[in-house]
Parts: structure tokens; C-alpha cells; sequence
């Protein structure tokens, strides 16, 4: 045990030194790809945390990752001279508020009920980015200027491609860092109970809704955040931000890249921003082929690809043991 | 009043639409525990299928009748080859690979027939006007009322008064109940599945010339279908004909009324619904 937890440190912090050395090497255009990767992941995590971990399959990821990038958008153009880390607080403060709304209403719900649901709240709050075209901008969307971040002393030039790629990573590593880290407390494990056992669950003496306001609330949260970093890395916000299309993002992301896994979706967003960058400079029907991916694995490879890496590695693993095991017994 | 008559009657036709998508996803969903993603792909699919027919053939009558058929044979196919191999990883997946296909469905018709909406048109006696109580109304539309009516009363004789309507009852009720007493339900789910298409896919047929065909159709549809749903009650074929009067009447003149809110209402009423009874009106509570 010991071992494994030691290779994990060491893993996270290869992972860890080469996003933060990859600048020095990289061109811009490859970091801002790598920027988008970042923002995506945290939002597939966050939904992760729903499906995979609460076994709550959600049809309205999209809205809070919209929520947090028009309210970013909007509060940016409204007060002038907002700082930065104030827009990405306003934002995913708004889409927490949303979350622990809808949550109220939804926490009664699971299973398929709870599915069609998220997805007619979601196409609620779509109707709305279109209509309130004073806030939102309508179809036209927002644009936003991305402001300087404040520090103290000196200040930082966000126009710069690697500087906003440094907060982002900062910022977003430490959210899915917490996202791991809630998983292995106490309040993470009610809701892979949740997921198991509800009954037993209230048996024991634990309130299923409650940790599943608790959860819807958290992943709203984070999706905000990512929502917020979404608005200012595009500079511009559409309604394609809040749409279902958003919603369906999430779920080929963290479905592509494997549930079982808390690392998965963060694969899968990188996967899938990757393969969107190269697909769709072949062709412009990209979706198609996310979508037959998706197919195929939904039904082939049910543990995505965290799974198929896995068991990879897992066979690698049983033929060296089986080579080093002829190798120790000549005779036979 | 000649307003309100011709409010009234667009609810209705709406209506009409939305009892024939929603009734065939409530069928499926209460038997087979498949809330199917896809069933609103095959309303479009079949628009888009009947506007190229019509386009060759020039005949309405024949996309009427071809489209369905091709619709439950698609939706066959599906249920056999694709649900069916899922149905054992349970429900997330069901779910996914329904989402799948209409992702894929939605995809291949942008690549097929393009993103514009494409304008259906109709010939001979449709497309002419009426008059009815004291107001001029498009036959069309009253021909899409009438055939939703029709195809309700067919669907409640089917369901009720015949042997295959009593085995779909009472699987909707036990399926495994009903598997145990002889019936073959796998072949059952595949029928009520194929025949839930075909009839998204007749209405989406009525519908190309009504309401245009174009790549957001089977979305808006889908949710509004959704709402039927929930506030009908799962699985109950009334609650869906009372919740689509009710859903086509308030968004008639939800657009009248208050033109700005009108998307708003429907979801308010939705979540009154959840509210006060959250198994819908007409649905049992599990």
C-alpha cells in the first residue's frame, strides 16, 4: 500500500513539474490549447463527481458551467474596474446560488426522473440566455476584456498567453485537487454510498438528500469556476456557453476518458479537446465522430479509457510476472 | 373571440403533436425503463426523410405512409442490435447510448441535408383554408388535429381492447411478471419500441410542413415531450393526452400573452407540478 500511495507522489508531481515547465518549450498556440484542457477538466471532474461517484447521471451540467461564464461576462462589463479574482468569485457564486436552488427541488429525484429533469432545467436556463438579451447579449453573446490581476505590489498582464496559463493551472489544479481530496474524506464516502446502497445508507443514519444537495451543490460550484475561467480565457461568451451541446461536452469528456476513475475525465478532456483541435481540421462534422466514438464505447469499453489503460497496464503487468516466473524455473 | 378561437386551435394542433411524441416515450419509459433520448431523432429523422420523398415523389400521401415504416424499422434495429446488448450494464448506460444515437442521429442529418431550415410545401385541398366557427383556418392544420386524434383513438382500442394491448399493460405494470407467465417480452419491448418511433416519426412527417424542418426540431421537441412527462405522470397514456392540452394551450397563448415569458411558462408549470404532486398528475407514486 505504501508503495502504490509513494508512486501516486511522485506521478502527481512529474505531472505537476512538466505542466509547469511545458511554457518554456511550448508555442502559444499549443498553450492556449493546453489552457482550454485545464478549464475543461476541472468542469469534466466536477461532473464526474455526479456521475461517476454518485451514480446521479445529469442532463444540466452545461447550465452551471453558462451561469458562471455570463455571470462573469456580464459583472466584467457592468462594473468597471472589477479585479479579476472578483469576476471568477461573482460567477461561481451565482452558479453555486443556482445549484443549491435547483437542488432544492431536485433532491428528491433520481435515476432516469432525475435525468430528464436536469435536462429540462437546462434548456429553462438556455431559453433564458436567449431571451434576456440586456444581461446576456442574446445571440450576439459578450464580449469581455480580461482584466489584470492585482498582486499586491505588481500586477500581472493577463493578455499574456502563459501568464493566464499559470493562473489557470494554479487555480484549476488546486480545485480538482480538492475535488480528490473530497472523495477520500468522510462526506465524499456518504456519496459513493449514495450511489451503492441508499437504503442501507438511511439505515445507518445517514440523510441520502442531504448528501446529495451537498454533492449537486459542490459540482455546481466547481463547474461555475470553470465556467468563469471558460469566459475569461475565450473572452467572449456565447450561448453556446449554457446550451445543451455544453451538457453534452461534459458527458462524452467524462465518459470518453472513464468514470470508475477520478483521473479519467481529466484524460478524457484533454483527449477530447485534442481530437476536436485535430478532427476539425479535417473536417467540420467533428461531432460525428465524438459521437461514434462515444457509441462505440458506451458499448465496448464501458470503463472509458482510464479503464482500457488499466487493464493494459494489468495484462503488461501479468506477462512480465509470467516471463519472470519461466525465467526462475528453466526446467519445465 | 375569433383570437381566441384560433389560439385555441393552435394549442390543439401543438397538442396533437406533442400527445403523439410523448406517448410513444411514456410507453417505452413504463415498460421498459428506457427513457429513450433518441425518440425525438426520429421525429426529425422522419421530416427530413419525408422532405426528400415529397421532393422526388411530389406525393404527400406517400411520405404519410412510407416514412413511419421506415421510422419502425429503424427503431427496431436499434432496440435489437444496440439497447438490448446494454440492457444487462443497467440504467446510466441505457441512458448513454440513447443520448449517443440522437447525438449521431442529429449529426448525420446537418451532414446529409445542412443546417438551414428547409421549407416543406404542400399541394392540392391541404393547402387551402377552412372556414370554422366563424374563423378562416389553414385545413392543414386541422388535418394535423385530425390525424393526432385518430391515431389516439387507434392507440387507446390497440391498448385497451386487444390481447397485445393487455400483455403491454400489464408488462408496463410487471414485466418480469409478464415474462414469467409465457409471453415473450424481449420481443414485445422491440415491438412497442419500433412502434413509439414510428409514431415520433409520423408525427415528425405532420409536422415538416407545419413547422419547418430544421436541426433544432428534435431538441425543442424532446423537452417539451420531457415536461409532458413529468407532469403527466410516467408511464400513463391519459396523463400524456391531459398534459399536452395543457402544455399546447398555455404555450398558444403564453405567446400571445406574454410573448416574452412564453418559454418561461411551461417550465413554471413543471416545477408547480414537482412541487405539489412529484409524480405527475396521473402517476403512480413509486
Amino acid at each position: 500500500m505504501e508503495k502504490k500511495s509513494k508512486s501516486i507522489w511522485i506521478a502527481g508531481l512529474l505531472i505537476a513539474g512538466v505542466l509547469l515547465a511545458l511554457p518554456l518549450v511550448a508555442k502559444p498556440y499549443q498553450i492556449s490549447l493546453l489552457t482550454e484542457m485545464i478549464i475543461f477538466s476541472l468542469y469534466a471532474v466536477s461532473y464526474n463527481l455526479l456521475l461517476g461517484f454518485g451514480g446521479l447521471l445529469s442532463f444540466g451540467h452545461g447550465m452551471f458551467l453558462g451561469v458562471g461564464a455570463f455571470t462573469t461576462g456580464a459583472m466584467l462589463q457592468r462594473i468597471p474596474g472589477l479585479p479579476f479574482f472578483g469576476a471568477v468569485f461573482l460567477g461561481t457564486l451565482l452558479a453555486t446560488l443556482v445549484g443549491l436552488g435547483l437542488g432544492c427541488l431536485l433532491l428528491r429525484h433520481k435515476g432516469s426522473y432525475y435525468a430528464l429533469l436536469t435536462l429540462a432545467f437546462n434548456a429553462l436556463f438556455y431559453a433564458i440566455a436567449i431571451k434576456w438579451h440586456s444581461v446576456t447579449g442574446g445571440d450576439d453573446g459578450l464580449p469581455i476584456k480580461r482584466p489584470n490581476l492585482h498582486l499586491g505590489f505588481f500586477q500581472l498582464s493577463m493578455t499574456d498567453v502563459t501568464t493566464f496559463y499559470y493562473v489557470a493551472l494554479v487555480v484549476i489544479g488546486c480545485a480538482v485537487l480538492f475535488c480528490w481530496y473530497f472523495t477520500r474524506t468522510a462526506m465524499g464516502k456518504t456519496v459513493l454510498l449514495l450511489r451503492e446502497n441508499e437504503e442501507r445508507m438511511q439505515f445507518i443514519g445517514y440523510n441520502p438528500a442531504v448528501s446529495r444537495m451537498i454533492l449537486f451543490t459542490l459540482t455546481a460550484f466547481f463547474a461555475g469556476l470553470s465556467g468563469s475561467f471558460y469566459a475569461l480565457f475565450f473572452k467572449f461568451v456565447g450561448v453556446d456557453a449554457i446550451g445543451i451541446d455544453m451538457t453534452t461536452t461534459a458527458l462524452l469528456m467524462t465518459f470518453i476518458g472513464g468514470t470508475k476513475n477520478f483521473f479519467g475525465p481529466v484524460l478524457g478532456a484533454g483527449f477530447y479537446i485534442y481530437l476536436q483541435n485535430f478532427l476539425s481540421n479535417i473536417t467540420d462534422r467533428w461531432p460525428l465522430f465524438m459521437g461514434i466514438l462515444f457509441v462505440v464505447m458506451v458499448l465496448f469499453a464501458p470503463r472509458g479509457l482510464a479503464g482500457l489503460i488499466q487493464s493494459l497496464v494489468g495484462l503488461l503487468r501479468q506477462r512480465k510476472s509470467r516471463q519472470a516466473k519461466e525465467k526462475n524455473t528453466p526446467g519445465d | 373571440m375569433n383570437v381566441i378561437t384560433i389560439f385555441i386551435l393552435h394549442g390543439l394542433v401543438y397538442a396533437g403533436l406533442l400527445f403523439l411524441v410523448s406517448s410513444g416515450l411514456t410507453l417505452v419509459f413504463g415498460m421498459m425503463n428506457v427513457l429513450n433520448f433518441a425518440h425525438a431523432s426520429f421525429y426529425m429523422l422522419a421530416a427530413y426523410f419525408s422532405y426528400s420523398l415529397l421532393k422526388w415523389s411530389g406525393h404527400f400521401w406517400l411520405c404519410l405512409m412510407v416514412c413511419p415504416l421506415l421510422l419502425f424499422v429503424i427503431g427496431a434495429g436499434i432496440e435489437r442490435f444496440l439497447l438490448r446488448r446494454v440492457h444487462v450494464l443497467g440504467h446510466v448506460h441505457e441512458l448513454l447510448l440513447t443520448f449517443g444515437i440522437a447525438f449521431i442521429i442529429s449529426e448525420i442529418v446537418k451532414w446529409v441535408w445542412g443546417t438551414a431550415p428547409l421549407p416543406m410545401e404542400i399541394k392540392g385541398f391541404l393547402d387551402s383554408n377552412v372556414n370554422l366557427l366563424g374563423v378562416v383556418y389553414p385545413t392543414y392544420r386541422l388535418f394535423v388535429l385530425f390525424c393526432s386524434i385518430w391515431i389516439g383513438l387507434l392507440m387507446t382500442y390497440l391498448i385497451f381492447k386487444t390481447r397485445m394491448g393487455i400483455v403491454v399493460r400489464s408488462a408496463v405494470d410487471d414485466s418480469e411478471m409478464v415474462n414469467a407467465l409465457g409471453v415473450n417480452t424481449p420481443r414485445v419491448f422491440m415491438f412497442v419500441f419500433a412502434l413509439g418511433a414510428a409514431l415520433s416519426g409520423f408525427a415528425g412527417v405532420i409536422s415538416g410542413p407545419l413547422l419547418s424542418t430544421n436541426t433544432g426540431m428534435a431538441t425543442s421537441i424532446l423537452v417539451d415531450a420531457f415536461v409532458v412527462i413529468v407532469i403527466g405522470g410516467f408511464g400513463s397514456l391519459i396523463g400524456a393526452v391531459v398534459a399536452s392540452l395543457m402544455i399546447g394551450q398555455l404555450q398558444s397563448f403564453g405567446a400571445l400573452l406574454f410573448p416574452k415569458f412564453s418559454l418561461a411558462l411551461i417550465y413554471m408549470l413543471m416545477a408547480l407540478v414537482l412541487i405539489v404532486k412529484p409524480s405527475g398528475l396521473f402517476g403512480e407514486k413509486k
